[in-house]
């Protein structure tokens, strides 16, 4: 599918074959292959437990898969067997792909010693190694973009929920992903303050960034994504362009969870 | 009053010791204190239980006892590995290796503590944003950690001030032994170990007061202080 906004004309810019996770005896990914382009925005949906936070805890090796292959724009993330389990082979490539991944979190963990400001350019000083007025003039552009120019010098703590996961948004974005994670950004947030920060991903999506995004918002996923992938017990049950695969699921399991899903 | 004068000197030459010996105990035992929560947390037993092992042992016992067998089991220890003779544990050493040991030891608990209260939140953060484990440590845990742990550490501190006195016991010309000096020789045990109390008291109020400096400025952004 081709979009004015270059959805599906891209590279390859996240390439995941055959991932698979067990905790101890519990295998919760049981082979999950995914390729994003650059400008793609894949949902994630899939209910509690099906493994799609999992998932995309395993392409950023917050967890370590127990197989499989993670590619970020070409490059394969190596990996090794330590004492029987697998790990990653170079703990520093890690980290350089992982600051080419953003993720938003949840819980937004925006670091509390840190102000709004120093929060967006910490990773942009630290890890890219950018001056700090480099890293404060990106940091301004990235908070007025979310909307949240004016809480600069306000701690986390003092910030609502939806600003808070702006803020996350803009941290994210200082970095300059390649591709940005987001794991359920909304399902923390008191209903009211859910489509702030819904509206500035719609507007991440139309400007064409890279994005994967588990979350329960089958709107977004509808209006914003150019792909679906929904995962159940571990597996990718049912994927396909959004608004023909939301009318209309291959599977049935899928046509259940969406109509449990609908207000 | 005129013997307080003449013995002026030496009494701030004794606090000079006392003050020494106190700071660097603390630079000692935060290091200590820290490498010992770390060994704490790990994950390896071998790490783990010799850390608690010793921490629980240092508590355990009065710190005078802790300082007169450093002091003279370290001599002799040292005498039988080296050519009798060669090197005498000094009073200094002695007192800034036992304060330390128990400075860390409890310090140890403090840092345990305070790192637990970071959030894994926190820290997962910085990992996927392509921290480092050590830059993860440094930025993010570190600062929050501070920020636990100085109230405990200011308690702690203010107990080592005070436990310098016992030093002064194997030979150590601090601030105790000097007033004690001069209270023998003017006879005037009364005016002199109050001096010395004011002396001790001095120290302590200054660094309750840089304490309270350093606990407001590491509890910028949290929840409830603004």
């Amino acid at each position: 599918m081709v979009t004015p906004n270059g959805h599906g004309n891209g590279r390859a810019a996240l390439e995941v074959t055959g991932l698979r996770k067990a905790f101890g005896s519990h295998e919760v990914l049981k082979g999950i292959s995914l390729t994003a382009r650059d400008h793609d925005v894949v949902a994630i949906l899939g209910s509690s437990g099906s493994g799609k936070s999992t998932f995309l805890r395993c392409i950023n090796l917050l967890e370590i898969p127990s197989a499989g292959e993670v590619r970020v724009k070409g490059e394969l993330i190596e990996m090794t067997q330590r004492r029987g389990e697998p790990a990653p082979a170079n703990m520093k490539q890690v980290d350089r792909i992982r600051s080419k991944l953003s993720m938003v979190f949840q819980q937004f963990n925006l670091w509390q010693h840190m102000t709004v400001l120093e929060n967006v350019t910490a990773g942009q000083i630290h890890v890219l190694g950018r001056d700090k007025a480099e890293a404060t003039e990106k940091a301004e552009a990235m908070l007025a973009k979310v909307g949240v120019a004016d809480k600069r010098s306000h701690y986390p703590s003092q910030l609502s929920g939806g600003q808070q996961q702006r803020v996350a948004i803009a941290r994210a974005l200082a970095m300059d992903p390649e591709v940005m994670l987001f794991d359920e950004p909304t399902s923390a947030l008191d209903p009211e303050l859910v489509n702030e920060v819904l509206r500035v991903m719609r507007s991440l999506a139309e400007e064409g960034r890279t994005m994967l995004v588990v979350t329960h918002e089958i709107g977004f996923a509808r209006e914003a994504a150019n792909k679906v992938m929904f995962l159940h017990q571990g597996l990718v049950e049912d994927e396909g362009e959004p608004r023909a695969l939301l009318a209309n699921p291959n599977s049935e399991r899928f046509r259940q969870f969406l109509s449990g899903s609908l207000k | 009053m005129d013997n307080v004068v003449e013995y002026l000197p030496l009494l701030l030459q004794g606090l000079r010791t006392t003050l020494l010996l106190a700071v660097s105990t603390v630079v000692v035992g935060l290091a200590l204190g820290m490498l010992l929560a770390m060994a704490k947390l790990s994950d390896h037993g071998w790490l783990k239980r010799p850390a608690y092992a010793l921490t629980n042992f240092l508590r355990g016992i009065p710190e005078f006892l802790v300082l007169l067998v450093i002091y003279f089991g370290g001599t002799q220890v040292l005498n039988s590995i080296l050519p009798p003779g060669t090197i005498e544990v000094s009073p200094f050493v002695a007192g800034l290796i036992a304060l330390a040991l128990i400075f860390g030891s409890y310090a140890s608990e403090t840092f345990r503590a305070a790192f637990q209260s970071v959030p894994n939140g926190q820290i997962e953060a910085g990992r996927a944003y392509g921290f480092s484990a050590w830059k993860t440590f440094r930025y993010i845990q570190l600062p929050q950690i501070w920020r636990v742990a100085i109230p405990g550490l200011g308690n702690l501190w203010q107990g080592s001030v005070k436990d310098t006195a016992l030093v002064s016991v194997v030979g150590l010309d601090d601030l105790m032994r000097k007033s004690g000096q001069a209270a023998q020789s003017t006879r005037e045990p009364f005016t002199f170990y109050l001096v010395a109390s004011l002396m001790f008291l001095l120290i302590t109020l200054v660094s309750m007061w840089i304490i309270g400096r350093l606990e407001k400025r590491a509890s910028r952004g949290m929840a409830g202080v603004r």
